[in-house]
């Protein structure tokens, strides 16, 4: 599928079985919302397929693109995006009208869907008079109340604050294994992807970097790219020596590694999680203590790897003084090799 | 393939693009496009492109022109350096001090919005006139000053320095409230902190403010055309109506005069423009918080003596020889209590009176222009602001054009437009034509109204009623339309209360023996029924401003009890 007179999108290919959630995870500007908006039909396509439900809705070689209301979807907005001028109840009960659904049974699915939010006791009220979380919930009943085979979650929680936000995390998760949805989620927040997805696209520059479930991503990034994002660990720069890898610039030894020419460089990554504290692992760095902060969950201390700039974070439950030597060790198999080529 | 690049699903504009391009060319376009063209081919009326600028340079050429163009000049710079004169202290002391009773000064200096210029002329005629009202009071008359160049000035300025006034003082109070003070923490005393902060800052907001009182100015017919005529002071305006109106007509002429009018126009609404678009103006545009304002202290008795005379003159003494011209039995009786008795009103509203009919024509015809203007408006800038492509772009100027555009200029272009001999059918001679007029002076209103409520709704409000099911038009008519309609709605009052007192195209275009308020008071005038006409005055004052801006004040209450928020 190909998007846009400069390509915005290019190469995209991807399927959604029913019930499943694929989250389309990047930064700002890596295509994420832009490829929502064409399955949404906000936008259109200049190349390529869009199916929903097995029914093709959007195929320029054909000449056929669907508008966005003709596709029966329910989408979540990253603005809420309720309409100002309409009570709670009207703003849930418009899909409902505009696909003729009308007396008692918009009214009971109405109140089914905003008691499934929690939001019963605030069908009268107008989207104005709530919180943003309450407004979002709306905005998730909304979406929901006609049982569309897809619904599109364009960064639904971006704009609550943190704590909300995990709440809301796990009340959408719930509601979407009850009601076995299926589903694409757009956010830049891998917690939130890892949280909801089955399978994540990890998206940067208009392209999929990695297509996986949340457990092979962040054991088997795919680039160090992939793995920068999802902030996994340090990225190291690595350079062969006398058959084994050693962090360049140092002798400081990271084991056999994959197999190269003398001399050729790899990124490597060292996952946070594979890191201990304490000598007692089957691979050893020694690090001195450049910073810490007092967390709820312990002391994240900033470090970095004796005699390198390289920057080494750790979750530790002591405190520690800056400019303490401190030993780390790790597992050699939880390293992961990314060829840089050179 | 079908999709062009970048098309959106939501394109649902199409249909309105059309509408809004065929309103605006036949409204806008065609008037704008025959005063260029007759100006530059004086004979295209009758098919010939002959003699081409001819007719352009003569008109250029002519000295009679070169007076004109200083007259209209001189003009508008006197008549901005006394508003400036009047409204730049009252701003300041009004955004930055305490200044008692600021609330029922700002309601009488809002009052000059609602007199038609040429009400307020004819009432300061009654006034200063020898034997006028201030001569029977004090036994003084103020005839050479009402009958001289700077006594126009200086009237003009007391019906526009009101702009400036609103204006400026709530550029003040952004600019104090955010700059100056954080100036004083830095050490700079409170005159200090104004001359060197506050006053710079605001300085494009005044230069703005001022220009649009130019443009006004050069605009205005009434008052030149009641005070300068008498003393033979002509400007770009009434030159125009002269040669329009008066034997031999010269529509040519007219033309070519527009043309140099529309061009000084178009300059200052230019200049004006830049001057609010720089972004060193933009950081005001934030709301003006609460600020702790400074007592007067012992200046408190002088600043509310020159808020009460400035108020004096703007609006108490115009209303006041309204009523009393409008009262009186006779005008040469003068202000005396046997004088006095509501005869005027009687005759004015005796069924099937000219005066009622009069009225009646100009409701209707104020109504009709509020609902087209208002609709063709709303579609215009909906095309504009959520359409695509490079036309909007012509949409857009075309709809801002009647800025630039005096009521003379639009007569004089609609004359030329619909008055061509080879026309099959045309409006002109039926009321219609005044509807066409009225619709091109009054269009930028309800364009800049919608506009600026289209801004406030995001594209998603729409974007999620497609993807709920709505077509297009159903999501323009079920969440578009209403957000847009409480400003609309309003702009349509606005363009209710200008038309239904539209003086100059009034007099040019209106069919034989169709008369409008502004018209009927300007014959009665020429007529010497002074009392009749000020009885009409009031009545127009009345009926079109006073309970339209009461039914805008229901509204704005109404809207903001549904509290909505546009985000």
């Amino acid at each position: 599928m190909a998007y846009g007179a400069t390509t915005i999108l290019e190469g995209i290919d991807l399927d959604l079985p029913k019930g499943q959630v694929l989250a389309l995870l990047g930064a700002s500007g890596s295509g994420k919302t832009t490829l929502l908006r064409l399955v949404a039909g906000l936008l259109m396509p200049v190349a390529g397929q869009v199916q929903i439900a097995g029914r093709t809705v959007a195929d320029p070689a054909q000449g056929l693109a669907l508008p966005p209301e003709k596709r029966g979807l329910g989408m979540v907005f990253q603005d809420y995006a309720l309409w100002p001028h309409l009570s709670v109840a009207r703003n849930v009960a418009f899909p409902l009208e505009m696909s003729r659904i009308s007396g008692p049974e918009r009214a009971a699915r109405v109140t089914r869907a905003l008691d499934r939010v929690g939001l019963g006791a605030m069908a009268d009220r107008r989207p104005s008079d709530l919180s943003g979380g309450q407004q979002q919930r709306v905005a998730i009943a909304r979406a929901i109340v006609a049982e569309p085979p897809l619904v599109l979650f364009d960064e639904p929680l971006s704009n609550l604050d943190r704590e909300l936000r995990e709440t809301m995390v796990d009340e959408l998760a719930q509601l979407v294994a009850e009601l076995e949805l299926s589903a694409v989620y757009v956010t830049h927040d891998h917690a939130e992807a890892l949280a909801l997805a089955h399978r994540i696209a990890v998206m940067r520059g208009g392209g999929i970097e990695q297509l996986a479930s949340p457990a092979e991503l962040i054991d088997q990034p795919a680039s160090a790219a992939v793995a920068d994002f999802l902030r996994l660990g340090t990225l190291l720069p690595a350079r062969r020596r006398g058959g084994g890898w050693v962090i360049e610039g140092t002798d400081i030894s990271l084991g056999h590694g994959p197999g190269a020419a003398e001399g050729s460089a790899a990124q490597v990554l060292l996952p946070e999680r594979a890191l201990g504290l304490g000598p007692r692992g089957p691979a050893r760095l020694e690090a001195v203590v450049r910073g810490q902060q007092v967390r709820s969950t312990g002391f994240a201390l900033t470090l970095t790897i004796a005699g390198t700039d390289q920057v080494l974070r750790l979750l530790a439950p002591h405190p520690a003084r800056p400019g303490e030597a401190v030993a780390l060790s790790y597992s050699q198999d939880a390293l992961r090799w990314f060829p840089t080529g050179t | 393939m079908s999709g062009r690049a970048g098309t959106s699903g939501t394109d649902g504009s199409r249909s309105f693009l059309w509408i809004s391009a065929a309103g605006l060319g036949l409204i806008v376009a065609l008037p704008a496009l025959f005063v260029v063209l007759v100006a530059i081919f004086p004979g295209v009326g009758s098919g010939s492109l002959a003699a081409p600028f001819a007719h352009l340079i003569a008109t250029l050429g002519d000295p009679e022109l070169l007076l004109l163009g200083r007259n209209t000049l001189v003009l508008g710079l006197g008549t901005v350096g006394f508003a400036a004169l009047l409204a730049v202290p009252l701003a300041a002391l009004r955004a930055l001090f305490r200044v008692p009773g600021a609330l029922i000064w700002d309601l009488l200096i809002l009052v000059p919005f609602m007199i038609p210029p040429y009400i307020a002329a004819l009432s300061w005629i009654m006034t200063l006139q020898p034997r006028g009202y201030l001569q029977q009071l004090t036994g003084l008359h103020l005839g050479p000053f009402l009958f001289s160049v700077p006594g126009i000035m200086f009237l003009m300025a007391l019906n526009t320095f009101p702009v400036v006034y609103f204006i400026l003082s709530r550029t003040f109070e952004t600019v104090g409230a955010r700059f100056s003070d954080v100036g004083r923490v830095f050490g700079a005393g409170p005159w200090r902190a104004f001359w060197r902060i506050t006053f710079p800052l605001a300085t494009p907001g005044i230069a703005a403010s001022l220009l649009l009182v130019f443009a006004m100015t050069i605009e205005e017919y009434g008052t030149p055309a009641a005070l300068g005529r008498r003393i033979g002071f002509e400007v770009l305006v009434t030159g125009i109506e002269n040669r329009v109106s008066e034997w031999p007509i010269d529509l040519p002429g007219a033309a070519g005069l527009s043309l140099v009018l529309v061009t000084m126009a178009l300059a200052a609404f230019l200049v004006q423009r830049w001057l609010l678009n720089r972004r060193d103006f933009r950081i005001l545009s934030g709301k003006p918080q609460a600020i702790e304002k400074r007592p007067l202290g012992i200046w408190a008795v002088p600043v509310v003596a020159l808020f009460a005379f400035v108020a004096a003159l703007a609006t108490v003494i115009p209303v006041l020889a309204i009523l009393g011209s409008a009262l009186s039995r006779t005008i040469s009786g003068g202000l005396r209590p046997a004088n006095m008795g509501l005869q005027n009103f009687a005759a004015l509203l005796d069924s099937g009176s000219e005066g009622l009919t009069a009225l009646g024509n100009s409701l209707g015809l104020g109504i009709s222009t509020a609902l087209l203007a208002g609709l063709l408006g709303a579609i215009t800038a909906y095309a504009v602001v959520k359409g695509r492509g490079r036309f909007r772009v012509v949409l857009d100027a075309l709809s801002l054009t009647p800025n630039a555009m005096p009521g003379v200029v639009v007569a004089v272009g609609i004359i030329l437009v619909w008055n061509q001999p080879w026309l099959p059918a045309t409006p002109y001679n039926t009321p219609l034509i005044l509807l066409l007029a009225y619709c091109c002076i009054l269009l930028p209103q309800p364009v800049r109204y919608a506009n600026a409520a289209l801004q406030q709704i995001g594209d998603n409000l729409e974007a999620a009623a497609r993807v709920s099911g709505a077509s297009a038009n159903r999501a323009f008519a079920r969440i578009v339309l209403p957000l847009m309609a409480p400003s609309i709605v309003t702009s349509m009052i606005l363009v209710f209360a200008v038309a239904s007192r539209e003086l100059v195209a009034s007099l040019l275009v209106a069919p034989i023996g169709f008369e409008t308020i502004a018209v009927y008071i300007w014959r009665q005038f020429d007529q010497g029924s002074v009392g009749l006409g000020m009885a009409m005055a009031f009545c127009a004052i009345l009926i079109t401003t006073l309970i339209p801006l009461l039914l805008i004040a229901v509204l704005r209450r109404i809207s903001k009890n549904a509290s909505f928020s546009l985000s």
